[in-house]
């Protein structure tokens, strides 16, 4: 049989025109997250933090998922020297895409707002309205964390729903062990 | 440019201009469990090309365009539009493939489809949905020749993610059964079989499948499927074993999926001839490659 070299070509042309399609949706930058969730600040000191592999593992075994970065982005946010609380921004795992959101956390641990900063999904673009994100406030490591009894999932972006759930815990987790005694 | 490779390129480019599509696939050949929200629309298109009997020339280009919706957010349901397009000569297999052809694309069949959700892969950790689909054919998509056809089938598909959904496994299991009867062909080579008498068959299907995303929007992976076909006098009549790399990319609103896939095992019948003996090519081919392409409406 002949065969001609030129078949898979063909086939990769859609692929190719696909991929150079890509695009990226950002809605909010740091500075505007870090207004919205703590609008009485005055003070936002960074205060990165960096994990070895045994406080990743630390941070795994509390949280029930993995710290997939060495490196967490925290600002203390403060008001004439008063910790107000704890700004975070963090990415999790969207069917395509990184989900970049911001998170808010009180001195003695509950969460005080989540804001998304970046969402690039086919569906579930209601995790940027408020009506979704006001399920976390309040949230606490007491609470369970399952989907759709602590936090509703939208259909078709049940995955994101589920990794930003999963996220705004394990950074609860991550205040609990680095942050709240700072 | 030869009319069988215009046929790809323009359905290939078709693909690109369609208002919109699918669940997403991350395979080219086994199924994830999720659907498609309530009021969600989606189309789709595949082309599938197999090629390579072991003898003489045999390429064919199946093609299946669809549309689906979901009905509720567990419940979806599809309808495709099949086509058929086929390059066979200098090869003669008793009973299946009587002679030359060529033709560009052609309309195959229709089928009507329905998805159930039981379980959601990223809600309740395991994934768990199952399928039905009624197929009319009005053209055998190995030999090209004329022939009625009904067929049923129905299938459960398995998901699981891994790594916050980094890593999704797949596993597919179904049955089919169809109703055939091919229409008379004039001037058969002596002593030809072709039998036009109504024939029932049942086959299975057994897949699995393992992608990873190894960065944004992009996974890679691999698949495997068996299939096995069983008819009352014999009972098994044949099987294969594919298996390849799969490469995906999904957007916000477009997707791609491709899949080369190589059998690399297969029994039951064979034909006079034949070379490979560890190799089913009465019906299928050595080589299958998948692309699809779907677009979010």
């Amino acid at each position: 049989m002949t065969r001609s070299p030129h078949d898979w070509r063909l086939f990769l042309l859609p692929m190719a025109a696909l991929a150079s399609s890509a695009h990226a949706a950002d809605y909010l930058t740091v500075a505007q997250a870090q207004v919205l969730l703590f609008p009485a600040a005055k003070d936002f000191a960074d205060q990165t933090l960096k994990f070895d592999d045994a406080q990743r593992n630390r941070i795994k075994a509390a949280a029930g998922v993995r710290q997939r970065t060495a490196e967490q982005k925290v600002w203390r946010a403060e008001r004439d020297g008063q910790l107000l609380g704890w700004f975070i921004v963090d990415e999790v795992i969207g069917k395509h895409e990184f989900i970049t959101y911001a998170m808010a956390i009180s001195p003695d641990g509950h969460v005080l707002g989540v804001e998304i900063l970046s969402y690039r999904e086919t569906h579930g673009g209601q995790v940027r309205d408020a009506s979704w994100r006001k399920h976390f406030a309040g949230k606490t490591l007491a609470d369970r964390f399952k989907l759709d009894e602590d936090v509703p999932n939208i259909s078709g972006a049940t995955l994101s729903c589920r990794n930003v759930m999963d996220g705004v815990k394990r950074l609860l987790v991550v205040h609990k062990l680095f942050l709240a005694k700072a | 440019m030869n009319p069988f490779r215009q046929s790809a390129l323009a359905l290939a480019m078709l693909g690109l201009s369609l208002p919109a599509l699918a669940d997403e696939n991350l395979f080219g050949y086994v199924r994830g469990a999720e659907v498609l929200p309530r009021g969600q629309v989606e189309a789709y298109q595949w082309f599938t090309q197999r090629s390579d009997k072991g003898a003489g020339k045999y390429r064919a280009i199946d093609s299946k365009t669809e549309v689906e919706y979901g009905v509720t957010d567990r419940f979806q349901v599809s309808a495709e539009l099949n086509m058929l397009s086929i390059d066979t000569s200098d090869l003669l297999i008793d009973g299946y493939l009587p002679g030359d052809k060529k033709y560009g694309l052609r309309p195959q069949g229709i089928e009507l489809a329905a998805k159930y959700n039981f379980l959601s892969p990223a809600k309740d950790d395991f994934g768990l949905s199952g399928t039905a689909s009624l197929e009319y054919g009005m053209l055998d998509v190995h030999s090209g020749q004329k022939k009625t056809e009904y067929e049923f089938e129905t299938q459960l598909q398995a998901q699981k993610f891994f790594l916050e959904g980094q890593l999704t496994w797949v596993g597919n299991i179904g049955v089919r059964a169809a109703y055939e009867k091919r229409k008379a062909i004039a001037n058969l080579p002596n002593g030809f079989e072709w039998s036009t008498d109504p024939e029932m068959e049942i086959s299975t299907k057994i897949g699995t499948g393992l992608s990873y995303r190894f960065a944004p929007g992009w996974y890679g992976g691999a698949e495997v499927l068996r299939e096995a076909e069983y008819e009352t006098e014999v009972g098994l009549e044949r099987w294969s074993v594919f298996a390849g790399p799969t490469l995906h990319y999904g957007d916000k609103q477009w997707w791609a999926t491709l899949t080369y896939f190589r059998q690399l095992r297969g029994g039951g019948e064979k034909y006079a001839g034949q070379a490979d003996e560890h190799l089913h090519l009465i019906e299928k081919t050595k080589n299958e490659i998948r692309v699809k392409l779907g677009y979010n409406f």
